[in-house]
């Protein structure tokens, strides 16, 4: 399995148990934070199922590089970089939208919003071109032959 | 891989990448308040991550790598299975246009039809292909 699904993996189990967590105290009502609500199923939907899937399709499918290296994973490795630091500065910066009305708040809750996005779109970059047909493939081997 | 999970993985990517722009506008509309239309997106936001990524990429790639039928060797016929993958579609975009459209919210019901129906094909393609070779 190479580093960078280990990596995915992983980092998916520790906001499954986050999120879990989060869960327990929204059940507490004498501590529940109304933010907390968000948090949970962000860190479970974003954080630990689209990071397993995300994990797992880029060691499954097929036209994966054997050598591991940054240049063949950069990718990858900017999907996973940027999607964990966006989700992390949420996690800091949202409870705090609400409870104060400084500006660093709202600016690191916007980094937060672009970085996630830009994670996500190099894992476009790096998956699509690898879902492809059995046909699309040998078409696109005979080419590199050629 | 075969079309059919070609077509749906490719497809929850396209809803992968709405979903989370949509998310981000939500995001950025909370801490900066510069987009007031933003949270009447928020059920967009929900279903194109939830119908469209997570549940058409795991249904795409269940196709594709669970066991073949051990006597013909294929994944069954074509028609339901292109079927399943244009069921799923409608039904999330209709629920998409009745979230967008209050006066449209039976579209909403009829979606929801759509995407049984295409869970309903899944099962029918895919309950006897979920096997243990070491039976057979």
């Amino acid at each position: 399995m190479p580093l960078i699904t280990r990596l995915f993996l992983k980092a998916g189990l520790v906001y499954l148990s986050c999120s879990l967590i989060t869960g327990i105290i929204l059940e507490l009502e004498f501590i529940s934070i109304p933010i907390f609500h968000v948090l949970f199923w962000h860190m479970l939907m974003l954080g630990w199922i689209t990071q397993i899937i995300m994990g797992v399709s880029l060691w499954m499918f097929p036209g994966r590089s054997r050598i591991e290296s940054f240049s063949n994973q950069k990718w990858s490795w900017i999907a996973f970089v940027l999607l964990n630091l966006g989700i992390l500065l949420r996690i800091i910066a949202e409870p705090f939208i609400q409870l104060s009305t400084h500006m660093i708040w709202k600016i690191l809750l916007t980094i937060s919003a672009v970085f996630q996005l830009i994670g996500i779109g190099a894992y476009l970059i790096e998956i699509w071109p690898r879902v492809k047909g059995k046909k699309q493939r040998s078409k696109k081997r005979k080419k590199e032959s050629i | 891989m075969p079309i059919v999970s070609v077509w749906m993985i490719r497809m929850s990517l396209l809803y992968l990448a709405s979903g989370i722009s949509v998310g981000a506008l939500l995001l950025i509309s909370k801490s900066l308040h510069i987009v007031s239309f933003a949270w009447n997106l928020l059920p967009i936001h929900i279903e194109f991550l939830i119908f469209g990524w997570i549940i058409q990429f795991t249904l795409g790639t269940a196709y594709w790598i669970l066991p073949r039928y051990l006597k013909t060797k294929g994944r069954g016929k074509s028609f339901p299975a292109i079927l399943m993958v244009v069921f799923l579609n409608m039904g999330i975009l209709f629920v998409v246009v009745s979230e967008l459209k209050w006066d449209y919210s039976f579209l909403g019901l009829i979606g929801r039809f759509f995407q049984l129906m295409a869970v309903a094909l899944f099962i029918k393609l895919h309950w006897t292909r979920v096997v243990s070779y070491a039976r057979s």
